[in-house]
């Protein structure tokens, strides 16, 4: 069996959830960040995994399936959206969708 | 797991205390059922089965608002039923049955399907009051996201409009952002407060009371993962209720969600981040130190920037926006003194329902004045509105003056309850930055009831006009207003029962 510290999980949830969170913020294609949108959520849920196992209690376990249907469902309308609003204006990069101003 | 812990666990599962989430959940059911047997003609009439269904669930709960469960925690500690909570699920009803008013006024307007919008603001409305009352963070995630997905939907709902389904998306972007920062912060605070080399580490980290026993314990409240858990479930929370700096999405998703759907997300959505933040501010208490400052500056942040952004904003859904943004600044100078002074959070639900009579009543104005384009709601549409109808320049006065603060309405009185509890608390500076933002936002709260009252429709204006059908303003909807502009003159003169209500602990 070969042992990984808590802290090695730990460090790659980081690094993906910085990946998504900056992936978010930088990428101009809707698909793009909505997939590091699921990026960031798992992350979060290899740190539950992690902490559950190190801990000893099962309550993180349990927590992923209720993050899995949430982003499940997060998926479903946001992909419904997408595939509207490109019938409307076939485009899905965010920097040509700024009809919405002042 | 013995049948023993099972048979304990199925007795907290009270049912009888999540009644009116219950029936709220069958009455949208209930709706959908009815759109597929009742025949074409007879659908309209379903809007109105929602409305008496949720004036029914209202009463229903006003008469057992002292219930058996109050200050017991139920479904092995998932909910915990306070006075707080229970101020917060009428708060929520009211509001759904005034977003349902709505409906009725603008969804005719547009040609979308109907009954799906009742149902969702219904499943919403369950889920804010699930939320108000959450004492868990499994329970406090799952009724965020049904919040947030169900607002996903309806922002988008005008699906023939571009505008709406942008702003649909952009919601969408920061509603799954923030959902991940919060997620990440519960992860961090589970993993802190089940460490067993930590001292005081509890067997229930996701729970609030072991969550708070653990922060308590020695130096936790100074942990590294501790603190940085806190300060991203914070963040998480104040995307919701649009504090600085997470309130970029605010201007473009309100301007392109459907006018009821705006009024819901200023002041559901609003109302709920923070009954959550109150909740967590309780169980964060020892980490104060942190919390205190933090909040402290956003509160400054949030007041100015909204009010000095609303200065140049023409689009009325932008505008109101961005003062929703302010009045966040304000609660947030209630919530930050809350933290020494406990008659602030009085205060804050005293404001709460201000601000819900005031808008609603703006806002129930916006959705008869609008137009086929409901994101193209300029001030320009509402020159001459004084002339061609009275009665809802009126209710636009009564209503923006409340927001603006002007003595003697009822958004005057909220605003004076939260100072003299910021006073109290000592948070002077902050005071002053509040007390400048008032200022400010008078400006453009009366550059709108100048539009009103005192200018004529210009030339492009008039084609404006011309194009619109005549306004005409529905019995039920007369009703309506009017009691909300009557409540917020009454308020403003006599606080005393929802005065004493709302502060009970």
């Amino acid at each position: 069996m070969i042992s990984v510290s808590l802290n090695a999980y730990l460090a790659l949830s980081v690094i993906l959830f910085a990946l998504g969170f900056l992936g978010v913020l930088v990428r101009r294609n809707t698909i793009v960040i909505f997939m590091c949108l699921e990026l960031m959520l798992v992350a979060a849920t290899i740190a539950f995994v992690a902490f559950s196992c190190y801990n000893g209690t099962m309550d993180g376990n349990v927590f992923v399936f209720f993050i899995l249907t949430v982003a499940a469902a997060e998926v479903a309308v946001g992909l419904a959206i997408i595939v509207a609003l490109f019938r409307r204006r076939q485009t899905i990069q965010v920097d040509q969708l700024d009809s919405l101003k002042n | 797991m013995t049948t023993d812990l099972l048979q304990q666990a199925a007795a907290s599962n009270q049912w009888a205390a999540i009644f009116p989430e219950l029936s709220l959940g069958c009455l949208a059911l209930l709706l959908l059922g009815l759109e597929m047997v009742l025949p074409k003609d007879n659908q309209r009439q379903i809007p109105l089965v929602a409305l008496v269904g949720q004036a029914g669930i209202l009463v229903g709960l006003l008469i057992n608002f002292y219930t058996a469960t109050l200050d017991t925690e139920t479904f092995n500690s998932l909910l915990r039923h306070t006075h707080q909570g229970q101020v917060m699920r009428v708060f929520f009803l009211v509001a759904s049955l005034l977003v349902t008013m709505l409906g009725m006024i603008s969804l005719p307007k547009q040609k979308v399907p109907r009954v799906e919008f009742y149902h969702i603001v219904l499943v919403i409305s369950a889920a804010m009051m699930l939320l108000a009352q959450s004492n868990h963070f499994v329970m406090l995630f799952v009724a965020l996201e049904t919040v947030t997905v169900g607002f996903y939907i309806l922002v988008s709902y005008f699906r023939t409009s571009p505008f709406s389904l942008e702003a649909g998306l952009k919601y969408l972007v920061m509603g799954a952002l923030s959902s991940g920062l919060l997620l990440f912060g519960i992860a961090l605070l589970y993993g802190v407060a089940g460490n067993p080399a930590l001292p005081g580490h509890t067997a229930e980290p996701m729970g609030f009371s072991g969550l708070h026993s653990f922060l308590a314990t020695g130096a936790n409240a100074h942990h590294f993962l501790a603190a940085s858990g806190v300060l991203l479930v914070l963040a998480g929370i104040a995307f919701k209720i649009g504090a600085f700096p997470f309130q970029i999405w605010i201007p473009d998703v309100y301007q392109g969600a459907p006018t009821p759907v705006t009024a819901f997300l200023a002041v559901g959505s609003k109302a709920a981040g923070f009954a959550v933040l109150f909740n967590l501010l309780q169980v964060f208490s020892p980490c104060s130190w942190l919390l205190v400052p933090v909040i402290t500056v956003m509160a400054a942040a949030t007041i100015l920037f909204g009010n000095f952004a609303a200065l140049t904003q023409h689009n009325v859904k932008r505008l109101l926006g961005l003062s929703g943004v302010s009045h966040a600044g304000f609660l947030l100078l209630g919530v930050v003194a809350s933290v020494t002074v406990p008659m602030a959070v009085g205060a804050v639900h005293f404001y709460l329902f201000a601000y819900l009579l005031a808008s609603f009543a703006v806002f129930g104005v916006m959705a008869h004045v609008a137009g086929a384009n409901d994101a193209d709601q300029e001030l320009d549409h509402y020159a001459g509105l004084a002339k061609t109808n009275p009665f809802l320049a009126a209710v636009l006065v009564i209503g923006l003056g409340s927001l603006a603060g002007i003595p003697p309405l009822a958004g005057f009185m909220g605003k004076l309850f939260i100072f003299v509890a910021a006073f109290k608390a000592g948070h002077y500076g902050l005071l002053g930055v509040a007390i400048v933002g008032v200022v400010v936002s008078i400006y453009y709260y009366f550059g709108w009831i100048k539009a009103a009252f005192f200018e004529t429709p210009t030339a492009s204006g008039d084609e404006c006009q011309a194009s619109r059908p005549q306004i005409s303003v529905g019995l039920v909807a007369r009703v309506v207003l009017t009691l909300l502009a009557m409540a917020t003159v009454v308020l403003g003169f006599y606080q005393g029962p929802l005065g004493v209500w709302v502060a009970l602990r």
